[in-house]
């Protein structure tokens, strides 16, 4: 199992409730983080609803998953243990000393088909893979998660002037604009809106969204399957939602996440689900 | 000395392209990937015959680099070409995460190594072997002449991994004869002798091939080895030649730091060998001002005269070394500098 990753033939899995699938994530990766006491938490809490929608949408055994950001694979991994896809044992091991699954993903990394951890870099891979398709003849989805500061990287463009050059259309970015880069927000270290504005000029379909609203984000995902050319869903999120215990102040690359606080994110997030069950 | 071509070499032209197309026709895997540079790599042979598995991705190392590797992942051979700078240099963390560390068997084809051209340092791949020959599981490979370019893509297509091939551009000389065979796994031993081990790769071959015949006819004994692949080095032959010399000098056609020379020098020392090593290359400078490239390997010293010079220095010798002279080319011909 901890070789799984979703394009491979057999691999199953079923969401029935995407909007629940999203606070398990929330709730799965503050457990994940809490043996170290920090991690990349907010990485989970602001991509919770594009994974869960992802999950939602993939056909599982056919599309790809690219995580272009390693630092996000934490809620991939969450939303993989939820859906059986991970064994409980390889993701209680997330980030430990010796253990296959690392926090900043790896080439070796399971579930997503691949994961890049220097940044900038997975949107080259994915449009390889929808290029490698095409070739092909295989009708397959590449799906990318790609975050908002990568978008200082020049790699990022390069495939984006390929992508929509090759009219690469069965290719699918979901792109977190959560305002947060290691310096502080994004806008206040580069400026890089209009991004919308930016893609469709690249020759892209561009959706501009509330990235916390799973059922949008679901609907964007199965709209952009018939499209023409690559698209690119622009997710607004922040890298707390859905988590009121952190602290206002909380550093959203890399939440500190002490014993007592660990415990009432999970008291919190446990209610909310047991709630959404009632 | 072995019985191979003298110089002026006969050369001929886009041996690579021809035998890259002559390979895909039997290998439907290869995909030819190209960054802007498809004429100068000799891909445009490729292009017409199989426009289907040709990709143009432009002025974009990065991104072709981070493509070739999800193909290849895909289970395509990737062959991706441009000049040997631009495929080391600028896109050096996308070789390192997207091809080297998942051991993907991209084929990474760098022409125009060292100071082959006369473009300025921006164009002069110097360094491509040491950063290549960094990367965990790489193969590093720098062909002497046409008969091994020749051979140099069906010696690779199969290897379990990525490789980088220097290549040379233009008219490339003939040197060896037609039964010469490349092989992977072993520096060719082309010479025997007690004085000098030279031990050269690329380009370098001509000129130390040049130099040994001089020594020679001076009464100095030389082992000639050409050494076309640099990682992994066949060190048991480098350790085996070096042994039976008094001094061992290296010639390499990039930066001394990293390349050719400090592979051999590694071995050397590791096998417990004290031999005095000389190492032809750029000493830890970058090449300017040029309109030819015979200026530019006189200039900074990889010339037929500075092995000459060098080894016969490095035995000691404190008379005149014999002068070096090499007949000049005619236009389609080559001779080293």
């Amino acid at each position: 199992m901890p070789d799984t990753h979703v394009s491979d033939p057999g691999t199953r899995w079923t969401v029935t409730d995407p909007a629940r699938l999203a606070t398990s994530i929330r709730l799965r990766a503050v457990k994940m983080v809490a043996p170290q006491g920090f991690g990349y938490l907010g990485q989970a809490l602001s991509s919770a609803e594009q994974v869960a929608a992802l999950f939602t949408v993939l056909r599982p055994g056919e599309d790809r998953l690219v995580c272009s950001p390693g630092h996000y694979v934490i809620g991939i991994f969450a939303a993989a243990a939820e859906l059986g896809i991970l064994d409980e044992d390889s993701v209680s091991g997330y980030g430990q000393n010796g253990s296959p699954v690392e926090a900043i993903g790896t080439e070796r990394s399971p579930v997503a088909d691949y994961i890049c951890g220097s940044l900038g870099q997975g949107l080259s891979a994915a449009t390889g893979f929808a290029l490698s398709d095409r070739l092909r003849n295989r009708d397959r989805r590449t799906f990318a998660m790609v975050s908002d500061g990568e978008l200082e990287e020049g790699q990022v463009w390069e495939a984006a002037m390929f992508a929509a050059h090759h009219r690469l259309n069965r290719l699918t970015v979901l792109l977190d604009a959560n305002n947060s880069q290691v310096d502080g927000p994004v806008d206040t270290i580069t400026t890089i809106e209009p991004i919308a504005a930016k893609w469709e000029a690249f020759g892209w379909d561009a959706v501009d969204l509330d990235g916390h609203d799973v059922g949008a984000v679901i609907k964007a995902l199965a709209e952009t399957a018939r499209g023409n050319r690559p698209a690119v869903l622009i997710c607004r999120t922040s890298t707390t939602h859905g988590l009121q215990c952190l602290p206002p102040d909380a550093d959203g690359h890399f939440i500190k996440l002490p014993p007592d606080l660990a415990a009432r994110a999970e008291a919190e997030l446990t209610a909310r689900l047991e709630d959404r069950d009632a | 000395m072995p019985d191979l071509n003298e110089p002026p070499y006969p050369t001929v032209l886009k041996p690579y392209g021809q035998s890259l197309v002559e390979l895909a026709r039997h290998c439907p895997d290869i995909v030819c990937l190209t960054g802007d540079l498809t004429r100068q790599c000799e891909i445009d042979l490729f292009q017409d015959a199989f426009p289907e598995r040709f990709i143009h991705a432009g002025m974009a190392e990065a991104n072709m680099m981070g493509i070739a590797g999800a193909l290849a992942r895909d289970g395509h051979i990737p062959f991706v070409h441009t000049f040997g700078v631009f495929a080391t240099r600028r896109p050096l963390d996308q070789i390192i995460n997207a091809i080297a560390f998942p051991r993907l068997k991209v084929r990474i084809m760098g022409f125009m190594p060292g100071v082959s051209s006369p473009g300025g340092p921006s164009h002069q791949a110097i360094d491509d072997v040491a950063l290549m020959r960094a990367l965990p599981g790489m193969t590093v490979v720098d062909v002497a002449d046409a008969v091994e370019v020749r051979q140099v893509a069906p010696a690779i297509v199969d290897v379990d991994g990525p490789v980088y091939v220097r290549l040379k551009r233009g008219e490339i000389p003939v040197i060896f004869g037609d039964d010469h065979r490349l092989r992977l796994d072993r520096a060719d031993v082309l010479a025997r002798g007690e004085d000098v081990a030279l031990f050269a790769s690329g380009m370098m071959l001509a000129p130390a091939l040049a130099a040994a015949r001089l020594l020679e006819a001076h009464g100095v004994s030389v082992s000639l080895v050409n050494v076309p692949v640099i990682k992994p080095l066949d060190a048991a032959t480098v350790a085996d030649v070096a042994r039976s010399a008094k001094v061992v000098v290296t010639a390499e056609n990039h930066t001394i730091v990293g390349g050719l020379g400090s592979a051999i020098a590694e071995t050397l020392a590791e096998a417990g060998l004290g031999r005095p090593l000389r190492r032809i290359g750029l000493r830890d400078t970058f090449a300017e001002g040029s309109l030819t490239a015979p200026y530019l390997f006189d200039k900074y010293g990889l010339s037929t005269q500075a092995i000459i010079d060098t080894a016969w220095t490095a035995l000691g010798r404190r008379d005149r070394a014999p002068s070096a002279e090499i007949a000049p080319a005619e236009p389609g011909e080559y001779s080293p500098v």
